[in-house]
């Protein structure tokens, strides 16, 4: 216990707030394996509040400015006492393989009593703004407990209806998250004390409000709840008196500007999905190659869509995950192979609907059509001079190219599921094209054929 | 899914237009959406960096090329659909 408090004493004589916050940790540091285990024996239930007080009020005396403080600090420790018990006990049950009741459930309700003595704390005006790392602290191992709780329950769940065979799927699944979801509604609770924080922004808790909506995020993520993720988003956009993203922490902005970015694309919103992700990629770490990849899983298509742009082999070289994921399909795109597409997307579908990805790369074929039609046009080759040009003009492409030969490319690129294509169809894949702003020009139906704008603007963006 | 099967579903949506298939395809992508526990953006180990430790050796450039690629007209299919436009040009004429 003594190790513990001493140091909370130094952080709290330092004001750091990291510091502090590590003295809070379910998890003990490298150096000292044992940490947590001795302090859960150094006291007991009858003298835990008692011992923590006297070891609080030891040595420096000044260490709080008020009784209530040191009395709230109190409470902290003896939740935090507690729950090193049942997490402890967990984790030997878990390591064992042998759980007897609901080991996690507890280790998490304990956990929950830590959360709740330091947002009680705080929201009395005890703790001053500079230890809310003890808080993140609080707030991120919440969910790691709560997801541990879940998969316990599901899995007891599951041996039950197994054995009685009177499983009820709907009542089940809809417990499935009970805990997470519990971790998102206290979270919500810092979130609200942080953005209502009225202190002078020098000393206030709204530095803390980005790592709680990334807690959020990722909690929202996890129980497929994103909806309530947009609406972090609109009430951190409504807050007028945040400081600029810019001024918190690399990690935080990191972390926020990911999440924001695949909240954008899951909402089709690929343009300003493309700006946080970019963001994203920009501060994120070097060395941070997991968090990287990730952001390029849904850059990647982002760019697709609104640059119609690949990444290069030095940009996805570091990543063989991605590699295989993607260049495939780039292959395709560049040669205009849509069966090629068509089999790459479906080799790799699990992977893509996993990610949430597909529907966005589904979207990219058109590109893979759009460079076919683009390849017919140039090896339509060129206008015979006209008689009276003179020698050096400029020669120009042909702009009236027969629908037979976008037909017979399109049938040839699709491979099999190409012979039952009729024209009619590819004139309006055609039309597709053209609506999108793809390609420029008109169909001439009677005629049989496909007008393209002249002046190297068939094409637009190719350079042709 | 067999690929013969995606392939026409995504072409007959592609003519149907894009309202529809987007809603589809949503619908087919929310049974498997749960994330693993392994693809979670993780926690950054230290809060803060400096500027250079963004940078990768490599620098920021040359990330994203263009999807067209008309140096590449020597493959197997570039040549194959060369000889498929002139067939039907071919047999248009004759």
């Amino acid at each position: 216990m003594d190790r513990i408090i001493e140091e909370f004493k130094r952080a709290q004589h330092d004001s750091s707030g990291y510091d502090l916050a590590a003295t809070l940790s379910p998890i003990p540091p490298l150096d000292d394996g044992g940490r947590l285990y001795a302090f859960s024996k150094s006291t007991n239930n009858y003298a835990v509040a008692g011992d923590i007080r006297d070891a609080l009020g030891r040595g420096r005396n000044a260490t709080f400015s008020s009784r209530a403080e040191t009395d709230a600090w109190v409470d902290v420790f003896v939740a935090y006492w507690k729950a090193v018990g049942d997490i402890l006990n967990a984790e030997e049950a878990q390591n064992r393989r042998k759980f007897i009741g609901n080991e996690w459930t507890t280790a998490y309700d304990a956990w929950k009593d830590v959360v709740n003595a330091l947002i009680k704390g705080h929201a009395a005006g005890h703790f001053p703004a500079w230890t809310i790392p003890c808080l993140y602290t609080g707030g991120r191992y919440l969910r790691v407990f709560a997801i541990k709780a879940d998969k316990q329950t599901t899995d007891t769940q599951g041996k039950v209806a197994f054995t009685d065979g009177l499983g009820d799927d709907v009542v089940s699944s809809a417990n499935k998250n009970e805990k997470l979801e519990d971790t998102a509604r206290q979270l919500m609770r810092i979130f609200s004390l942080f953005l209502g924080d009225r202190s002078p922004i020098e000393d206030s808790r709204k530095w803390g409000i980005y790592y709680i909506a990334n807690l959020l995020f990722k909690t929202h993520f996890k129980i497929n709840s994103i909806n309530l993720s947009k609406n972090i988003l609109r009430t951190l956009h409504a807050q007028s008196d945040l400081p600029a993203l810019e001024r918190f922490p690399k990690a935080h902005q990191t972390t926020f500007k990911y999440y924001a970015g695949v909240i954008f694309f899951l909402d089709e919103d690929y343009i300003k999905a493309e700006n946080y992700l970019t963001d994203a990629l920009v501060l994120c770490h070097k060395d941070a190659k997991k968090n990287r990849e990730l952001i390029l899983t849904y850059l990647i298509p982002c760019h697709l869509l609104t640059t119609h742009t690949l990444p290069t082999s030095a940009l996805l070289g570091p990543y063989p995950r991605l590699e295989a994921l993607f260049q495939p399909l780039a292959m395709c795109i560049k040669r205009g192979d849509l069966a090629g597409y068509d089999a790459a997307l479906a080799s790799g579908e699990a992977e893509f609907v996993k990610r949430r990805i597909y529907l966005t790369l589904e979207r990219g074929r058109d590109i893979a059509l759009r460079n076919l039609l683009r390849k017919v046009y140039l090896s339509a080759g060129y206008e015979p001079p006209k008689e009276g040009d003179p020698p050096d003009a400029p020669k120009v492409r042909k702009s009236r190219i027969a629908l037979v030969d976008f037909h017979a490319a399109v049938r040839l690129s699709m491979g099999k599921d190409g012979e039952s294509l009729d024209q009619e169809e590819v004139e309006c894949l055609m039309a597709n094209m053209i609506y999108k702003n793809l390609m420029k020009g008109y169909i001439s139906h009677d005629h049989g054929k496909v007008v393209l704008q002249k002046g190297d603007k068939a094409f637009p963006g190719t350079g042709v | 899914m067999s690929g013969a099967a995606s392939g026409s579903a995504t072409t007959s949506k592609a003519i149907v237009g894009e309202s529809n298939n987007s809603e589809t395809a949503k619908d087919q992508q929310k049974p498997a959406a749960t994330l693993e526990e392994d693809d979670e953006f993780e926690d950054f180990p230290v809060e803060d960096w400096p500027q250079e430790d963004t940078e990768l050796p490599s620098g920021n450039t040359h990330l994203w090329e263009e999807s067209w690629d008309d140096d590449d007209t020597t493959d197997d299919f570039s040549t194959q659909l060369k000889e498929e436009v002139s067939k039907v040009n071919g047999s248009k004429r004759g």
